[in-house]
């Protein structure tokens, strides 16, 4: 087992866990914000942001724990966030769905399906005017690709030659309707229409792989300044939002869920799980102390930092 | 010793201060359609690609929403973007990463991050605009906390508010241009050292008087002004003129003690009445103390349809001069006052825009 796949595992392992932790607290109410889990879709955030510099920017969608923690968020500023504490990495007033920060560019997270893509591109658009050499990352999910201003991001971002990465994560979901109800295209293919290269992933559970493969396009999006697509194929292993299991209700099946648990390394591998699981634990029981023990904000918050 | 009274046209203003920003700031771009043609638009832009490079003033895809939030991106990586509508009924379809995303960058993620940009819009009226080139969508804006909103109503307030905007302010601003006023001419002070000194995101008094507070956005301004100087000539009714200039943090001190000084408001904007200028600032005036008001508060603006294309029916659906002061008289003198007022059509200037655009 070499380094990097136990660094990879460990990422993985660290996004599971946290979010397992969330969903222990959630029925105590003390996390009031809805949660949109990426339980099963850790390997992408993983694999991913291993390739990025601190300075490369990071926009996601409401899924975005993972990529905040993958990104290299702190911690314990994610906690105090959901418990709406003012020592949140949003003071408080972002929650679950709009986790951001600037300390390590992950540049934000947005509820409106498909509206950080736009913003992903304009950070490219700024690296190159002012040569930053900075990679952008927009992060969204299958649903996302269908809105118009998707389309109008691959536009720009070819016509304008645009070191930004398009990343489609493709859990088949969008809430309960399924991708074949919704696309008459494949995102991938699709991309090529704009002369935009693009490439799949089928094995959206093996972080190693999408690793390998991103440091190619990373590489290749930084030194010539060119828009890439990278549609990855995941699953959602629990309900779009929320904490609950919904493999009991007829719009996807058990079997699915099953297959795909039996490829998923951070299930497989309970050697590896043993191993690092006590570690990060601690982290996480720390992080919620300090959620717990920070203060609400004062009164004067709410019309604070609005212009 | 008198000095020589500089004369400045609206849309020269808007170029001077674009020219300013890419002068002033290497990271400020426009990014608009057409912004870099032959007609530069309406003449704000015209020969800056030139002067400051293609990969500042460009050209864009016609994908508002899409462009609006890539502005914002910029923004949020150390580009100042300008953006342009070339109408502002287009920027709708940007409306929901202004309202959604720029408006609330700053608060939704804790004061962490800072969208800094302009987007201009522009108004069009007459020769033919019709329902989907002429609307004032002001208020739209204004309600929603996060957007600074300014309709800038002469040369000096294009320069001193869109230079404070690229210099000063940190968040998104929203100005709305009057396409009419573009040709108009204004005395200019602008960087004089006896220039008058204006907040530049706050409201104006542009004229003093006793007898009535006339709160005017834009072009109304100037209208305003037609009205008050022929009211005080041939009716000796004095007129006090605040231009509201900024819609999202006007003024209310400066309309509260003018309403207090007249006891008569007449509200007077480009847009509808209801949910809008005219509305808002009524509800300043009742919040704060009716009993000022001497009659009911009186406003101005289109009539509640879609504005229609042909001249006979537009000329109906935008209000003219000649209602303008009939309301101020009647409000001053009571109804059945007897006086005659010169009954003249729209105003020249609006006869004398030619279109097509």
């Amino acid at each position: 087992m070499d380094a990097l796949y136990e660094k990879l595992f460990y990422q993985s392992l660290r996004i599971r866990l946290v979010e397992e932790k969330i969903a222990e607290i959630y029925p105590s109410d003390k996390i009031q914000s809805p949660v949109h889990l990426s339980i099963g879709q850790e390997a992408l955030a993983a694999g991913i942001c291993n390739n990025l510099l601190v300075t490369d920017m990071v926009y996601t969608s409401y899924r975005c724990h993972a990529y905040y923690l993958a990104k290299g968020g702190d911690l314990n500023e994610m906690f105090a966030e959901l418990y709406g504490k003012v020592t949140g990495c949003g003071k408080g007033k972002a929650g679950s769905m709009h986790l951001a920060s600037k300390k390590v560019n992950f540049m934000g997270s947005s509820a409106v399906v498909a509206s950080t893509i736009s913003n992903a591109v304009g950070s490219a658009l700024a690296s190159k005017i002012l040569n930053k050499n900075q990679v952008s990352v927009a992060v969204f999910g299958d649903g996302a690709s269908e809105e118009g201003s998707y389309h109008e991001s691959l536009n720009f971002a070819a016509a304008f030659k645009l070191p930004v990465i398009f990343v489609c994560e493709n859990n088949g979901l969008a809430i309960h309707s399924k991708l074949e109800q919704r696309h008459a295209f494949v995102v991938h293919e699709h991309a090529k229409g704009y002369g935009v290269k693009s490439v799949y992933i089928e094995e959206g559970y093996d972080f190693a792989k999408i690793n390998q493969v991103m440091e190619g396009i990373v590489k290749e999006v930084r030194e010539q300044s060119i828009p890439y697509v990278v549609e990855i194929k995941t699953y959602r292993y629990k309900e779009h939002v929320g904490i609950g299991d919904d493999h009991n209700v007829p719009y996807r099946s058990k079997d699915e869920f099953e297959q795909w648990k039996q490829k998923d390394p951070l299930i497989q591998d309970a050697a590896l799980v043993a191993k690092f699981t006590d570690e990060i634990n601690k982290e996480i029981e720390a992080a919620v102390k300090f959620a717990e023990e920070s203060p609400v904000p004062a009164d004067e918050e709410l019309l604070a930092d609005i212009y | 010793m008198e000095h020589n009274e500089k004369v400045i046209k609206y849309k020269d203003a808007l170029l001077t201060s674009m020219d300013d920003a890419l002068t002033r700031f290497p990271g400020t771009i426009i990014m608009g359609q057409g912004v870099d043609d032959h007609k530069g638009t309406f003449g704000s832009t015209t020969d800056l690609a030139k002067k400051h490079g293609a990969h500042r003033v460009f050209d864009i895809p016609l994908s508002e929403e899409g462009n609006t939030g890539i502005g914002i991106g910029a923004a949020l990586n150390g580009v100042y973007p300008i953006q342009t509508h070339i109408r502002n009924d287009f920027s709708l379809l940007a409306m929901s990463q202004i309202v959604n995303t720029a408006a609330k960058y700053k608060y939704m993620y804790g004061g962490h991050f800072n969208v800094p940009m302009l987007i201009r819009m522009i108004i069009g009226r007459s020769w033919g605009q019709g329902a989907q080139h002429s609307q004032s969508l002001q208020s739209l804006f204004a309600h929603i906390p996060g957007l600074v909103v300014l309709m800038p109503s002469s040369a000096d307030a294009v320069l001193e508010s869109y230079n404070h905007a690229v210099e000063h302010y940190k968040g998104p601003v929203i100005s709305i241009e009057h396409r009419l006023l573009y040709d108009y001419s204004f005395k200019s002070t602008y960087g004089e050292k006896d220039a008058a000194k204006h907040d530049p995101f706050s409201s104006r008094l542009v004229r003093k008087g006793d007898d009535v507070t006339i709160v005017a956005t834009s072009i109304m301004v100037i209208e305003a002004q037609r009205v008050a100087d022929y009211l005080a000539k041939e009716l000796d009714i004095h007129c006090e003129i605040i231009d509201l200039h900024s819609i999202s943090h006007f003024n209310k001190e400066m309309i509260v003690e003018s309403v207090k000084k007249t006891g008569n408001l007449i509200i007077a904007d480009t847009s509808w009445q209801a949910y809008g200028v005219c509305a808002e600032i009524s509800r300043i005036i009742c919040e704060h103390d009716p009993r000022m008001l001497k009659g009911p508060v009186v406003t101005l603006g289109m009539q509640p349809s879609p504005c229609p294309t042909t001249k006979k029916l537009e000329d109906l659906f935008y209000p003219d001069d000649y209602t303008f002061t009939m309301k101020i008289v009647e409000m001053v003198k009571g109804r059945g006052h007897g006086l005659s007022v010169a009954k003249t059509s729209l105003n020249e200037t609006y006869k004398s825009f030619k279109g097509p655009f």
